[in-house]
């Protein structure tokens, strides 16, 4: 865990109650120069989380503070440092991004034209383009070049490789690890978990707006196995099993790895984790 | 400044030039020249809805800027197009002296008390408005519904006033430069009201989108 002080993001004891659903003590924190994932089902409140620390949403509890900053009195400090993607929201999509860009640019001291030109080219973008005329994929890719070009040091993303093709997400994921190689925070929420496996350092799993785990991507996956069973399952790991899944050739179940050591099981893939610990929490 | 530059050249809506050059209808005979203020608040309704459909709060409240300063920036700008209104309803009363003027029997005179007239009924446009339209961004057709009840019930009074209240029938109705005194007294009143009323419905819409959790 990396000091309050020196992480790009902190999040402390974050409630945000809706009649609903409810967000309930969400606490991590970043590792300067990492890829966080933060995962979790479609309502499990990732992007409740992210808009309460943009301060989108009020949250009712907790603190929340970038670069050892908290956001009320550094709001204008802090959004100098971070950028935010996110794939379902396009801005003044009918007008072309040299507009776009000359407007905003405007906002930032800092702004790094040099910078600027070097990632529209990296990305390929074509600045007498509206957004309208993008792909999503070149969409993030130009949100990317924006935040980059005003030197943020943070980048959140909020579902950005939902609904690209393969190839496209491929690409996203090289961006990200070529965004950590010059020493960036990535932060990026997803249910694509493969993705992740890809690229990323530290996984946050929300589950039913609770924060169920906060680890290295590895001591996630090493937590967990996963046991196939062809009928019935087994004696001895049936009391540690945990969301029952059918499969072509009968059932998968995840067992803690320690629960696990005399039978036969091998290493769990992300989404596999995910969608037991999901089952799992519907079962109960 | 950047944030009227933001306004401009990304939430500036057509209507708005549109609506500026429906002040010539200031010329037409027997017209209620109130009206042509409201066609502005119009143009405004059509800036908060391209605002709405191109996401321009989630774009706005990631620049370095605080909710307060995108609230001040879009009514400012707001009330820029207004200024540039009136100052456009001005020349038009000028242009309709300089061709003619004739009496008119819906409301009052295109003269000066006629420019005192639009600042008011730009004054409970704004305050009407703009409060409404922060408490929810996203439903900017229901604060116009409620701006343009206000706006029009101002109008219909200013109307039944030329007939009914010797005030308004017997000063501010009649032909410049008769009480030019009492409608310039009365043009200054109705500017300290636009710029107070203005002013309040910042203070007012800052405070409620401050508090309100945005579903972008």
């Amino acid at each position: 865990m990396v000091s309050e002080m020196k992480s790009p993001l902190a999040v402390q004891g974050l409630c945000k109650n809706y009649p609903a659903f409810t967000l309930q003590d969400v606490s991590f924190s970043l590792v300067p120069g990492s890829i966080t994932g933060f995962i979790g089902r479609n309502g499990a409140g990732k992007t409740t989380t992210i808009n309460s620390m943009l301060s989108f949403v009020r949250p009712d509890a907790g603190k929340i503070s970038f670069f050892g900053m908290p956001w009320d009195e550094n709001e204008q400090e802090i959004k100098a440092k971070i950028g935010f993607v996110s794939a379902g929201m396009t801005y003044h999509t009918r007008k072309k991004l040299k507009a776009i860009t000359a407007v905003t640019k405007a906002f930032y001291p800092e702004w790094d034209d040099g910078a600027y030109r070097k990632y529209m080219g990296v990305f390929g973008l074509d600045e007498e383009k509206t957004p309208a005329e993008l792909s999503n994929g070149m969409k993030i890719k130009y949100a990317l070049a924006l935040a980059l070009s005003h030197g943020a040091e943070l980048m959140i993303l909020d579902e950005p490789t939902s609904g690209l093709d393969p190839v496209s997400r491929e690409e996203l994921v090289e961006v990200f690890l070529n965004l950590k190689d010059e020493g960036k925070t990535v932060f990026f929420s997803t249910h694509i978990t493969s993705d992740l496996e890809k690229c990323a350092d530290r996984i946050l799993f929300l589950q039913q707006g609770r924060l169920k785990a906060d680890d290295t991507l590895e001591g996630f996956r090493d937590t967990w196995r996963i046991a196939e069973c062809a009928g019935e399952i087994p004696q001895e790991i049936a009391q540690a099993a945990c969301g029952k899944c059918r499969t072509k050739d009968g059932y998968t179940v995840l067992v803690r790895k320690e629960d696990a050591e005399a039978s036969a099981v091998r290493e769990a893939s992300l989404e596999e984790i995910m969608i037991h610990l999901e089952k799992e929490a519907d079962r109960e | 400044m950047k944030m009227l530059m933001k306004e401009w050249k990304l939430c500036m809506h057509p209507m708005g030039y549109i609506m500026l050059l429906c002040t010539a209808l200031v010329l037409v005979p027997g017209y209620p020249y109130g009206v042509t203020c409201f066609y502005m608040g119009l143009a405004i309704f059509f800036i908060c809805l391209t605002a709405r459909e191109n996401h321009d709060a989630a774009y706005t409240l990631m620049l370095p800027v605080s909710r307060r300063d995108a609230v001040r920036g879009r009514i400012l700008f707001c009330s820029v197009l207004e200024v540039l209104d009136l100052v456009l309803i001005a020349v038009f009363i000028l242009v309709k002296k300089a061709i003619g003027d004739t009496p008119n029997p819906a409301g009052l005179d295109a003269g000066v008390a006629l420019v005192g007239d639009a600042m008011i009924i730009f004054a409970i446009f704004n305050l009407v408005f703009f409060p409404n339209y922060y408490k929810d961004i996203n439903k900017p057709g229901k604060a116009f519904c409620f701006a343009a009840i206000a706006v029009f019930l101002w109008i219909v009074l200013e109307i039944a006033g030329t007939y009914a209240v010797p005030f308004f029938r017997d000063v501010l109705d009649r032909p410049d430069p008769a009480y030019l005194s009492d409608k310039l007294l009365f043009t200054f009143g109705a500017l300290a009201l636009f710029v107070a009323g203005t002013a309040w419905s910042i203070q007012i819409s800052t405070k409620k989108f401050e508090a309100v959790d945005l579903s972008l």
